[in-house]
């Protein structure tokens, strides 16, 4: 089974990771060494074995049903943050509708510079 | 609800958790099929509606269900590790424009996180929300490992990923038009970087050059402020 060996592969990049993490210290989680170890890995043998693509891409696929355990949290968390719920929408409703905007605008300038570059 | 005695005995295994979460999603699936997929309702939003109802129907309580849901959860950190693949594909985008995105891409992802902090701080929240919200624009896998090295409540910053997502959408279409922008690259971009995978979902809608550009924008940003965030944190805290 090919996909088995891939979750190998995925596995081994995580571990690798949580090795980083624990002799260096570094404020990282272990699965964010363990991508980019995944993605330099990948560029090295200049492709994506099926392997790992088997094992990957239903990973991804169900990413949302993974995270839906921790989501349904906050739920329960209703009344242990009272008083703050005002904040917590406003400051990201408010917050993204200004960053969408800064994105946009710099990104907008900036091609156009290269362009024209 | 469940008897006492039943409920003691299905939770005696993950199993029933792991039954409850995965009915729950393909209800929801099969629901969004049914409405044709509102671009306001994700999939999750519903999917978690769902389980909490059934959570409450069942009479299970919440440390239970997390303690059997963990057979899952676990699966988070392959699934963040396989994102490696998707963004090595991505590595010819990022040579072809190079000079603009890593110009644009550490102000995007430090602003998102700067507005929304500082006017959550600005009201008054308390410190272990800031933490929560920190990690918002970022796609949920790494954004937990964020969240834990930073001290903030998972639970807390999933909702929080929501919340932008859906925001991050709406702003995006709106923004683009009143700005006359319809360079798919630049509205997929802003939809990965502000929406994460909500935001790059939508963008698949709008077309697979969006999509592309999205899926960057998300896998950078991730990337990005998993690195710097904690960091920044420790030195600022």
């Amino acid at each position: 089974m090919p996909a088995l060996n891939g979750f190998l592969w995925l596995l081994l990049c995580w571990l690798a990771g949580e090795l980083i993490v624990h002799y260096t210290g570094i404020p990282v989680s272990s699965g964010v060494i363990g991508m980019l170890l995944l993605c330099g890995a990948l560029a090295i043998n200049g492709g994506v074995p099926e392997s790992v693509a088997a094992a990957a891409q239903p990973l991804i696929a169900m990413l949302a049903m993974l995270i839906m355990p921790g989501v349904t949290g906050v739920f329960f968390m209703i009344d242990q943050l009272a008083g703050q719920w005002t904040a917590i929408i406003i400051s990201l409703i408010i917050g993204t509708l200004f960053s969408v905007f800064t994105t946009l605008w710099l990104l907008q300038r900036l091609m156009r510079d290269d362009h024209a570059g | 609800m469940l008897g006492e005695a039943l409920l003691q005995r299905l939770s005696a295994t993950p199993l029933f958790a792991v039954a409850l979460t995965l009915t729950a999603y393909l209800v929801a699936m099969a629901l969004l099929k049914r409405l044709g997929r509102p671009p306001w309702l994700p999939a999750i939003v519903l999917a978690t509606a769902l389980l909490v109802g059934a959570l409450v129907l069942t009479g299970m309580d919440y440390t239970t269900y997390q303690e059997g849901a963990r057979w899952l959860t676990v699966l988070l950190g392959p699934a963040t590790v396989a994102l490696g693949m998707p963004l090595y594909q991505l590595l010819p985008r990022i040579r072809q424009l190079w000079r603009p995105l890593a110009v644009c891409l550490p102000i995007s992802a430090t602003m998102a996180i700067v507005y929304a902090l500082g006017i959550a701080w600005l009201m008054g929240a308390t410190p272990e929300t800031i933490a929560s919200l920190a990690a918002k624009s970022v796609t949920a896998p790494i954004a937990m490992g964020i969240a834990e090295q930073i001290g903030g409540n998972v639970s807390l910053l999933l909702g929080a990923l929501l919340v932008t997502g859906v925001a991050a959408i709406g702003f995006v279409s709106l923004a683009a038009r009143q700005m006359n922008i319809t360079d798919e690259r630049i509205i997929g971009f802003a939809l990965g970087v502000n929406g994460h995978a909500l935001g790059t979902v939508r963008a698949f809608e709008i077309g697979p050059t969006a999509g592309a550009f999205a899926s960057l924008g998300m896998s950078l940003t991730g990337t990005f402020t998993a690195l710097l965030l904690p960091l920044a944190w420790r030195l600022v805290v």
